[in-house]
């Protein structure tokens, strides 16, 4: 038999032109969702012990550890962004590790789209569709939030100062990528507080 | 109605008399300059008249500055991007503007409707309600169209709008609304404190009415102060500023809409992407109103001849545009203010005079009118106009406080009226959210007074008119504003300057100037020039019992519309003080109501519209249904494949053959948007076995059960398979439409019911691409993917479960069936799942393979009885009423709805209970939905028993099934119920199971 | 638009962000004797809900935040939040206190039982 095809979520969309901040999918990332307890010292070190770093407790931040994101999503939920090839085998690590531990770790890869922008003006153009103030200080890189993104559910990741990743459900990926689209549409800049540097 | 042209030979700050623009009004091309509205375009090329008004179809020109025009409504823009009820004060002249009046028929100069102002007399207050009362039936074909016709204002684009819109979310320690002198100072001082502000102004230009204020501030002019203002504030860091947008409303929590008409003044930007309007949501830490105040009117006899207007707004036209409002004028007034403009006309060499009702006005620009030797009449009113289309000359009586009426008076022929009776500070924010305002009597108006919101009024808003008054007020208040937001501001403030302005004499109030003859005899003394709401009417409403302002002002329209009141408000409020006898705090006042000014459908849509409209949500086949040419039908926000029609073929006809060959070789559903949620823990089966009606706990690894879920109320919300992959670990599935909502059900009770359960709950409906394969050959298929995987009966029985992979892809495979035949639902990684459709498909030719759709999936479902949550329940629908009694636990003491079932209204008899159906007629389809009834009669009512809940032609059966919920079903087998229809017909049909194929099930186990 | 902060993860937003989950510190009459439930006290349970104009307690999610449920205190009339609190936890006393009419009863009924 042949091997399996693999299709993201965006694969049939083309690079948008006129717009005024850069945007792909970013669809070579795999996504592990993991459950526990903080709590439980035996979760915190099985996880530590797999993932190289303690799990992010505070919330909406991220932790780096080597190509592997920890995303903070809820006081006893992650999500642990990595390379997509590596993402079936880390779940099994995490599965073994874990054991008898109250927990479930899920390989949910395909479960979600990731659409990357990135410029002068992304957190604008995010800003169009959600009442997160991404102008704020708070929101330095590294940090995660769920929203409301136009009318569906999104994860926010501040990569760095100037590169965002939204996470939509797979099934909205389109929605999403349309809206960014017309919101990044150039003629249609802001440019929040002009002078703030 | 073209005089001569009003453009004066020199001035107007705000014109670049280098560049003419060329644009259209009513079809005739004009000529006017960068820099103009339409309003002082239109003007300077001497025509007065704008449009009709509402009722009377009285000639109306332009009154206002801005927003408060009340009577110069046009419609702006041609084909699709015509829009309607624009004020023409408010629109910025661009190259080819195409522009029309309103509410004149056949045309502006004549006006059909304008025998309405003949008849006027027989148009009083409330005169709606009293004359298209009778007959009922008139009010359809005769009242409606003919009210409809004659009133009403402009007519909206009938064709799709081309343009984009956008939404923008703003947050702002400080929120500053105006940008004249008090806004830009609040702004300034709030920005140093170190506080985030936004500047909020409707206007193209910052500075308000600074340009036409008095006084001098340290060297600079009052305008010239607002300027530097304006420039520091823009260069500031921590400053966003909006011009030509407008704070539309305030709510809870301080949270505002504004409306920024970005491309509207320029259609070249409209052309570079920028969207034509957009709405900004804002949350603000305090919120600074500096909205100024508005002049008012006064109410004197035919005060809405063309070319009466506000005194600031006759100043501003000559300042700004270089505009004359006529070549002879008077001025009306009961206060200071409006003497600049006489200055301002008599500077421009326009010839003017001024009636001032008060006696002795003692203020020091009265006495500089003196010595300029403008002629004065004090204590004296304008007692009527003369001029039909517009001002020939006034009579000037003289008038002492509350006299009635005029005895005599004296001619002065002159083509205009700049009046003005007073200013209202500008509340409409303020009271949107339910702030409170108080009575002023030095003012004759409303202020603000208290709120629950962090907010604060300065300025002309807050009834300050002086401006070193209006400047230590503002920048007092950006400083408050900055520390209660940020709790500590920054040491630096703001220096203001010395002001020097005129000494103000006191204004005398004066809501109505008395004409000849009785009280307003035969004259019109307008109030709200947009409703046609005159003195006359508001009195009458009193005699007429209308004593509660609110009643007044829903049986006169007055305050209503896109005016809300702006201009007559509080005029009327005086009005009825007079005609009452009480004082206007007693009087009361009526709401305003969001928005300030109307803003565009397009901007509240946003950006969803079109594709966006609503989220549509895509299964991993997607593409591959709409390159089969699917039909494809709406299942909460997925859109499902229904059917796949071939060439030539009618829905029904593909449904059929879907259908057979489901049930004779082997077909293909996309069922990816099955709701799958992944549940495990220690208690997880303890956790299901609550929030099923059956048991889970005793669920074998590696088996699937069927699983009802009742919500609190004993009623039936959800269905679904759910797996034991592990002791501690299951996977259920969802209705398509429940996953979320279940999802957060079990969440809801896991954290606020049973917190002691050890259990997770991770929703992974879109990890995975899932397929039924169904029918006598699904198995083959399979096989043919995966020689080595075993399908055998033996090995994989009917609702059993296995994990591997399916010609090279990962799979779960589940045992289970919705269509009553052999079936495997195949579930595999979404992004794998479009190359596992294509390789089942490849693999199915050989054995007749075909994808089929939602309605051949309901029909085969229908045909073995299977009931679909939403179709045979209604939410008030229980498992026994659906007669799966056999999957309510009598043994688990406690589970979600158990109670409920038991309580009397439940139990008690008579409850609708799920029946098969069999028309007497077998080509009969009986409609979805149609009522069951006890006895048939000529004519409703008639006594329901029940209705149809699902209902097909079977080509299986070769017949039409359906199934009903009919009172008592269950004890009336065999018993035949009729369905009247509409259209005196009547379908017979009988009672029977619902299970219409394959009773034995024998097919499932093949 | 209100503003709501979720007490269990810090995320403050707008009201869209979370879900309002009705009335607060219900209880739930079969979780605790799932057999000696009297008709009245199911319907209770089911439908009688307190109607304040005033102080206020109910229940709200983290929707598209943490996911989380939690408490929290409002004025009807003003509309102003006076505390989060997390789910499983009563109103701060002086809240309790300040409570009026049936939500007073409740926990002074609740104060009896704990003493």
């Amino acid at each position: 038999m042949l091997e399996a095809r693999f299709e993201s979520a965006l694969a049939q969309r083309s690079a948008p032109e006129n717009i005024y901040i850069d945007m792909r999918e970013i669809s070579e990332r795999g996504m592990i969702d993991l459950r526990g307890q903080t709590s439980d010292r035996k979760f915190t070190a099985a996880a530590r012990a797999v993932l190289g770093t303690d799990l992010p407790k505070e919330p909406r931040t991220s932790a780096t550890w080597g190509d592997a994101k920890i995303l903070w999503l809820s006081p006893d939920q992650w999500l642990i962004t990595c390379p997509r090839g590596k993402a079936q085998d880390l779940t099994n690590a995490l599965v073994k590790e874990l054991g008898d531990t109250h927990s479930l770790a899920i390989n949910v890869s395909d479960m979600r789209a990731i659409i990357r922008l990135e410029g002068e003006f992304a957190r604008e153009v995010v800003m169009k569709g959600s009442t997160l103030d991404l102008t704020d200080g708070d929101y330095t890189p590294g940090t995660v939030r769920r929203m409301r993104f136009a009318e569906i559910a999104a994860l926010l990741h501040i990569v760095e100062e100037k590169t965002i990743d939204i996470y939509v459900f797979r099934s909205y990926a389109h929605y999403a990528w349309d809206f960014l689209v017309k919101a990044a549409r150039k003629g249609s800049e802001v440019r929040l507080f002009p002078n703030s540097g | 109605m073209s005089g001569k042209p009003y453009r004066l030979s020199k001035g107007g700050s705000r014109i670049d008399r280098s560049q003419p623009i060329s644009f259209s009004f009513d079809g005739k091309t004009l000529s006017g300059l960068a820099g103009d509205t339409l309003a002082t375009a239109v003007m300077a090329s001497g025509q007065k008249l704008f449009g009709r008004s509402f009722k009377y179809h009285r000639p109306r020109g332009v009154v206002g500055l801005g927003a408060e025009e009340m009577n110069a409504l046009v419609g702006v823009g041609a084909g699709a991007r015509h829009e309607p009820n624009l004020r023409a004060t408010q629109v910025e002249l661009y190259s080819g503007l195409t522009s029309i009046s309103q509410n004149r028929w056949p045309s502006l100069s004549f006006d059909v409707g304008a025998f309405n102002s003949l008849f006027s007399r027989f148009f009083p207050g409330g005169f709606y309600y009293k004359t298209f009362m009778w007959p009922q039936a008139f009010w359809k074909h005769v009242y409606e169209p003919f009210i409809r016709r004659a009133a009403g204002l402009g007519k909206a684009a009938d064709e799709r709008d081309p343009d984009a819109y956008e939404h923008m979310h703003i947050h702002a320690d400080v929120v500053v609304v105006g940008g004249g002198i008090a806004g830009l100072t609040a702004t300034e001082a709030a920005a140093v404190s170190g506080a985030r502000v936004l500047l909020i102004d409707e206007n193209p230009v910052l500075g308000g009415i600074a340009d036409i204020t008095a006084g001098k501030a340290g060297d600079s002019s009052v305008a010239d102060l607002a300027k530097e203002i304006a420039a520091r504030v823009a260069k500031l860091p921590n400053v966003h500023v909006l011009t030509r947008t407008t704070a539309a409303g305030h709510y809870h929590h301080n949270y505002m809409l504004a409306f920024e008409r970005v491309a509207d003044h320029d259609p070249a930007l409209l052309a570079a992407g920028a969207p034509r309007h957009r709405l900004w949501r804002i949350r603000a830490g305090h919120v600074i109103l500096a909205t100024g105040a508005l002049e008012r009117p006064i109410a004197f006899a035919n005060n809405d001849r063309p070319g009466i207007m506000l005194a600031a707004a006759a100043r501003a036209m000559v300042e700004r545009y270089g505009v004359a409002p006529g070549t002879s004028g008077v001025v009306f007034t009961n206060n200071d203010d409006a003497y600049l403009t006489a200055f301002v006309l008599k500077k421009a060499g326009v010839a003017v005079r001024v009636v001032d009702s008060r006696a002795r006005p003692e203020g020091d620009l009265p006495k500089l009118a003196m010595a300029d030797r403008i002629e004065v009449d004090a204590g004296s009113v304008i007692s009527v106009v003369e001029g039909s289309s517009g001002v020939t000359a006034v009579k000037i009586a003289a008038y002492r406080r509350g006299q009635g009426r005029v005895i005599t008076e004296k001619k002065v022929a002159c083509d205009f009226v700049a009046m003005s009776g007073g200013f209202n500070p500008v509340l409409h924010l303020w009271c949107h959210n339910g702030g409170k305002i108080r009575f002023d009597d030095a003012l004759a108006s409303f202020r603000p007074h208290t709120h629950g919101d962090a907010i604060t009024a300065a300025g002309g808003a807050n009834g300050t008119m002086s401006v070193a008054e209006t400047l230590t007020e503002a920048a007092a208040a950006g400083e408050a504003a900055a520390k209660s937001v940020n709790g500590k501001v920054k040491a630096s403030k703001i220096k203001l300057p010395k002001v020097e302005e005129p000494k103000r004499g006191a204004l005398e109030t004066l809501w109505f100037a008395p004409a000849t003859g009785k009280y307003n005899q035969g004259n019109k003394h307008f109030i709200d020039f947009q409703n046609d709401v005159t003195a006359a009417d508001l009195e009458l409403a009193q005699r007429e019992g209308y004593e509660s302002v609110e009643h007044t002002k829903r049986y006169t329209t007055f305050g209503m519309a896109t005016d809300q009141g702006k201009t007559s408000n509080i005029n009327g409020l005086g009005v009825l003080s007079e005609a009452t006898g009480k004082p206007i705090p007693e009087i009361g006042i009526t709401t305003f109501r969001p928005p300030y000014t109307p803003y565009s459908f397009g901007s509240i849509a946003g950006a969803l519209t079109k594709d966006l409209f609503l989220p549509v949500r895509r299964t991993p086949i997607f593409q591959w249904h709409v390159d089969r040419g699917a039909v494809f039908e709406p299942v909460g926000q997925w859109r499902r494949a229904y059917t796949y029609p071939e060439p030539g073929e009618d829905k029904h006809r593909s449904i059929n053959r879907e259908i057979l060959c489901v049930r004779n070789k082997v077909g293909l559903l996309d069922a990816s948007t099955l709701g799958k949620i992944e549940i495990k823990g220690p208690d997880a089966a303890e956790f299901l076995d609550r929030m099923y009606t059956n048991t889970f706990s005793t669920l074998k690894v590696g088996k699937c059960r069927y699983g009802l879920m009742m919500n609190e109320l004993g009623f039936l919300t959800d269905d679904g398979v759910t797996v034991r992959l592990d002791e501690d670990h299951f996977l259920m599935h969802t209705t398509s439409g429940g996953a979320d909502r279940i999802a957060a059900w079990l969440e809801e009770w896991l954290q606020t019911e049973w917190t002691q359960y050890k259990v997770f709950v991770t929703p992974v409906t879109e990890q995975w691409a899932q397929f039924a394969i169904a029918g006598p050959r699904a198995r083959e298929v399979l096989a043919k993917l995966e020689p080595d995987f075993h399908f055998s009966n033996e090995a994989f029985p009917h609702m059993s479960f296995k994990t591997g992979k399916l010609g090279g892809y990962p799979v779960r495979i589940f045992r289970i069936s919705f269509s009553g035949e052999q079936s495997y639902e195949v579930a595999t990684p979404a992004n794998l799942g479009r190359g596992l459709w294509d390789a089942i498909m490849e693999a199915g030719k050989e054995f007749g393979i075909a994808p089929y759709g939602t309605e051949a999936l309901h029909v085969l479902r229908a045909e073995k009885g299977y009931i679909v949550i939403g179709d045979e329940t209604d939410g008030t629908t229980t498992p026994y009423d659906v007669g799966l009694d056999g999957l309510v636990s009598k043994k688990k003491a406690d589970f979600i709805g158990k109670r409920s079932l038991e309580q009397a209204y439940l139990k008690g008899p008579n409850r609708k209970q799920l029946v098969g159906l069999l028309t007497e007629d077998p080509n009969e389809v009986l409609p979805d939905g149609a009522y069951a009834v006890r006895t048939v009669k000529d004519k409703p009512p008639m006594e329901m028993i029940g209705q149809v809940t699902s209902t097909y032609m079977s080509p299986t059966l070769n017949r039409s099934i359906a199934m009903a919920l009919i009172e008592n079903g269950r004890a009336r087998m065999g018993e035949v119920i009729s369905f009247p229809l509409e259209g005196g017909k009547v379908v017979k049909a009988k009672i029977t199971g619902a299970v219409f194929y394959d009773k034995d099930g024998g097919r499932i186990h093949a | 638009m209100l503003v709501v902060t979720c007490p269990v993860c810090g995320a403050k937003g707008d009201e869209t962000d979370f879900h309002y989950g009705g009335q607060a510190h219900i209880r739930r009459p079969a979780t605790h004797d799932p057999v000696n439930i009297s008709d009245e006290e199911q319907r209770d349970y089911l439908f009688i809900r307190n109607n304040p104009k005033g102080l206020h307690f109910e229940r709200w999610r983290c929707d598209r935040g943490c996911g989380k449920w939690f408490h929290a205190a409002r004025d009807t009339q003003s509309l102003e939040f006076k505390a989060f609190y997390g789910i499983i936890e009563l109103p701060p006393e002086e809240l309790q206190k300040e409570a009026k009419g049936p939500w007073a009863d409740y926990f002074k009924k609740r104060a009896k039982a704990k003493a």
